[in-house]
């Protein structure tokens, strides 16, 4: 097996935001080609590709997306379509840990702006349906997990007011993290004011700048085991050490605990258990999956390094602090330095392929300007959360250099 | 949704919000399982089917949404949130209903609140397509609307005339002042179909029959959503009216149309259906529903859109415990024109000036009278007389032609409450007679529908009626002075009327 542990060699992406004029081929070609560019890799040599998209059928009317990366590539290999970026990352490396691919093609790919209108209406509808018949939106899911939260961990007054305040520095951080990522969809930092403006006008518990935003973009990255890898002559190896996975009801309000993802804790322990690491505490970066600032104080809990209703208080007492981490028990954790699905941007299909690309960068220590260094040096290891629908699915994948 | 048979699944779980119980473990789901996730294989035919129709639940959490899906934006803005039944065993999702929110309402005070499930349209669709309905929809159990349980009681005094063993009203909260009276104003998600849904609950609830016993469903109205597809058979299903056979109901279900008589006139069908010797069908219901149509004032035929109205009322038959007998009936026809709506057209047209003498009086007149001759009566032997209103001078008028004192008749005429209801209209003057008529009361009632008909029944009241008035909550009283009641301007009420 030890041959056969998956090793990401490169990765590519295009920005996030708006792609008016470009085809969906077009974005996945752009992403593809700048990790082939990076590893000098020659498209015959890829033994499969795994490609992900939430939703193209509905939103761009492509139902066999193996068919045009097919016509992309020129090639005939196997090639298979999954949800999210994390769900194609973790069939390959079954792939590649089988034995059965030497080397793959790993991409993701969304495009939401063509469908602007209706967009949230099809996420909804898909995302969860009882929830939509009955008048619900994106957000009120967010909204009613915030309540449920706040009610179960008996938050009020004071407290309340610097969980608010708390979730608006999330919002915040990972808009100072966007403005150093030349690939972020917003590049540019805000203030609280910013976040808690249309909060306040809206009358609402999350504002405007608490939800990532609708993107258009497309992530790669070529996996291969490590003998291949040995061969490229890869420096240091990016292992993926764990990816676990989990799933919850499709039905937000039929869940048995509505004040936190139940998936996400199961995909942690899935991905700490398959990666042999004890401590949560070896992985001091984390790309988590903030569709809301909401989310990204929730997933500290469910990946176990605040205790549950404690998160709001860590991330309030984190700042201000230069170096953009949060400090939990005076250890410092290092979340979305890429500015998340905030200010990077939400392409779905992509979006766990950009969390695994700043994974790859910070690990590799070519992060530039957003790069962290523990210890006076580039971080061992790293994880990501991602997300399929409203919690109904999770994946955690921790990836580690050598 | 463009998919019959997802909407026919949807709304078959939706409108009843039907669930299951596991026989073992007590677990229970929303919708309807198999087998339940506790007890695995074992519980495999050991799910009961429930459902939270009659139920009431707990708003457990709440948020404002103001910036809703596409299907959903003429709500506006609305209260959602997650609604508990049985103390947490079920939770669904939830649309407040029935709330004009202001800016920065403050909908935390909510949370807590106990409501009640409200079977409504379900989202905006396109002119051609099937409307989507769902029982997702609720109001709070503290405000217009009461909770109100359904208990079955089992029927044990005999009768030799067939009559009403139960009836109800439904109207919604809203209404507009204006010309000196008030009319009901359907929330944008209520529609003829929804009222006739709450109306034959609500008769469902005051007879307090099983509703697998009623054995036909007749509903006349002038404003189904569909000039093909029965309002009848969504009762029936809503409803479950008849016994459930499979996904099918056992009962005959037909919607008819003679303008605003389409309902009154199936009072005698009714009766002479549970009747019939052997038929086996013992108990029948009647339900009269408008959203009453009117087009713009200042459009043609837009004299009517200052009196229509918003309800409908369900009357149920049979031959026990029979709270008012149906003694005689007369009914006489002529081919008037003296309002009408032609197929495809949004509103009707009526004949103006016409629609009084040649039309109404005449009609009206010719059948309590002729009625009153039949039977050897005179207006002196009736303690009510209920006549037909579509405005607030002709009942009246003819009334006091008829030879009807001032009591006799004033208690019947609710139009300028209402409005006017067209096929539920003089349905609903009738039930305000029956919620306070005293045993032996006579009571004549004349409907009138364009057209041009007119049917007289007289009806005599049984000593059961005050019994049985003790099981209902909803009366002609607690509808109009409500204090829940919501005024509306003239721009809410049309955008309300257009629905969703």
């Amino acid at each position: 097996m030890q041959n056969n542990r998956p090793v990401i060699v490169a990765v590519g992406r295009t920005k996030f935001g708006e792609h008016y004029g470009k085809k969906p081929e077009k974005l996945i070609e752009e992403a593809w080609l700048a990790a082939s560019n990076e590893c000098n890799l020659e498209r015959k040599e890829l033994d499969t590709c795994y490609m992900s998209d939430y939703f193209l059928p509905v939103t761009n009317k492509l139902g066999l997306e193996e068919g045009f990366l097919s016509e992309l590539t020129e090639l005939h290999v196997p090639m298979e379509v999954t949800r999210s970026f994390s769900a194609a990352l973790k069939t390959a490396c079954h792939a590649i840990e089988a034995g059965v691919y030497s080397i793959a093609l790993v991409g993701g790919i969304e495009k939401m702006t063509d469908r602007w209108g209706k967009i949230r209406d099809d996420l909804m509808l898909l995302e969860d349906p009882w929830s939509y018949y009955a008048g619900g939106t994106p957000e009120a899911n967010h909204e009613l997990l915030l309540r449920a939260y706040i009610k179960k961990h008996g938050i009020v007054g004071e407290d309340l007011e610097r969980l608010y305040g708390a979730l608006a520095q999330v919002a915040v951080k990972n808009h100072a993290n966007g403005a150093k990522n030349p690939y972020a969809q917003f590049q540019r930092k805000i203030s609280l004011d910013n976040v808690l403006g249309p909060r306040r006008a809206a009358n609402r518990s999350l504002g405007l700048f608490d939800y990532a935003p609708v993107s258009d973009g497309a992530t790669a990255l070529i996996l291969t085991n490590e003998a291949v890898a040995k061969k490229m002559g890869v420096t240091p190896m990016v292992y993926v050490y764990g990816c676990g996975s989990a799933t919850d009801y499709l039905n937000y309000s039929a869940r048995e605990e509505l004040d936190h993802f139940v998936a996400a804790q199961l995909a942690m322990c899935g991905a700490l258990k398959e990666s042999g690491l004890l401590n949560v505490w070896d992985i001091p970066l984390w790309q988590v999956y903030d569709q809301s600032t909401m989310m990204e104080m929730v997933s500290l809990e469910d990946l176990g390094y605040c205790a549950a209703g404690s998160a709001w208080r860590s991330i309030a007492e984190s700042y201000p602090n230069e170096k953009g981490c949060y400090k939990v028990e005076g250890k410092e954790l290092y979340v979305n330095m890429n500015g998340g699905l905030k200010a990077d941007g939400n392409p779905l299909g992509a979006t766990g392929g950009a969390q695994i690309y700043e994974l790859f960068r910070q690990l590799t220590g070519k992060a530039d300007q957003r790069q962290v260094t523990i210890d006076g040096a580039a971080p061992k290891y790293g994880g990501a959360l991602e997300f399929e629908g409203f919690g109904t699915k999770a994946y955690v994948n921790i990836l580690g250099r050598d | 949704m463009s998919s019959e048979p997802i909407e026919r699944r949807v709304s078959y779980i939706g409108d009843r919000l039907r669930a299951s119980r596991c026989q073992i473990c007590g677990k229970e789901y929303f919708e309807i399982r198999d087998y339940c996730g506790n007890c695995g294989r074992e519980s495999y035919g050991k799910m009961d089917n429930i459902d939270l129709f009659y139920d009431k639940g707990t708003l457990e959490y709440c948020t404002l949404i103001d910036e809703p899906t596409n299907k959903f934006r003429k709500l506006e803005r609305f209260i959602y949130g997650i609604v508990s039944f049985h103390n947490g065993k079920i939770r669904v999702p939830a649309r407040i209903t029935d709330q004009l929110l202001k800016e920065n309402t403050d909908f935390s005070k909510l949370e807590g609140k106990e409501v009640t499930p409200r079977f409504r349209r379900r989202y905006s669709v396109g002119k051609s397509d099937v409307i989507p309905t769902i029982s997702l929809a609720f109001t709070l159990t503290d405000e217009y609307y009461p909770y109100q349980e359904y208990k079955i009681i089992q029927p044990t005094k005999d009768y030799e005339l067939p009559g009403i063993v139960g009836y109800g009203v439904y109207s919604s909260k809203f209404r507009i002042k204006d010309g000196g009276i008030e009319r009901a104003v359907p929330f944008i998600d209520e529609d003829s179909v929804t009222a006739a849904v709450e109306a034959g609950k609500l008769a469902l609830i005051h007879s307090a029959l099983d509703s697998q016993w009623i054995g036909k469903i007749y509903v006349g109205s002038e404003s189904n959503p569909y000039v093909v597809k029965p309002i009848a058979a969504k009762v029936a299903q809503v409803l479950q009216l008849g016994e459930p056979d499979g996904d099918l109901q056992a009962i005959d279900a037909i919607d008819t149309e003679f303008a605003c008589k389409a309902a009154s006139s199936m009072f005698k069908d009714a009766c002479a259906l549970v009747n019939y010797p052997n038929s086996n069908i013992n108990y029948t219901m009647v339900i009269g529903t408008d959203n009453s149509q009117a087009a713009p004032r200042g459009c043609p035929g837009g004299e009517l859109d200052a009196f229509v109205g918003y309800g409908g009322a369900a009357y149920i038959f049979g031959k026990k415990d029979v709270i008012a007998e149906i003694k005689a009936w007369y009914s006489c026809t002529s081919d008037t024109p003296d309002f009408w709506r032609r197929d495809g057209e949004p509103y009707p047209m009526h004949g103006g000036r016409f629609t009084g003498d040649p039309a109404y009086n005449k009609h009206v007149r010719h059948a309590a009278n002729k009625m009153m001759e039949k039977t050897n009566m005179k207006p002196n032997d009736f303690a009510y007389f209920v006549p037909h209103q579509p405005n607030p001078s002709f009942p009246a008028r003819i009334a006091k032609e008829l030879g009807f004192k001032e009591e006799q008749y004033t208690p019947a005429i609710q139009m300028q409450k209402f409005g006017n209801t067209y096929s539920g209209a003089s349905l609903v003057g009738l039930a305000a007679i029956l919620d306070i008529a005293k045993p032996n009361d006579n009571i004549l009632v004349t409907s009138y529908g364009s057209g041009a008909g007119s049917d007289a029944y007289i009806l005599q009241v049984t000593n059961q009626i005050t019994e049985k008035r003790t099981r209902q909550k909803t009366t002609i009283k607690t509808l109009t002075e409500n204090p829940h009641i919501e005024y509306i301007d003239y721009a809410t009420y049309r955008r309300f009327k257009e629905g969703m």
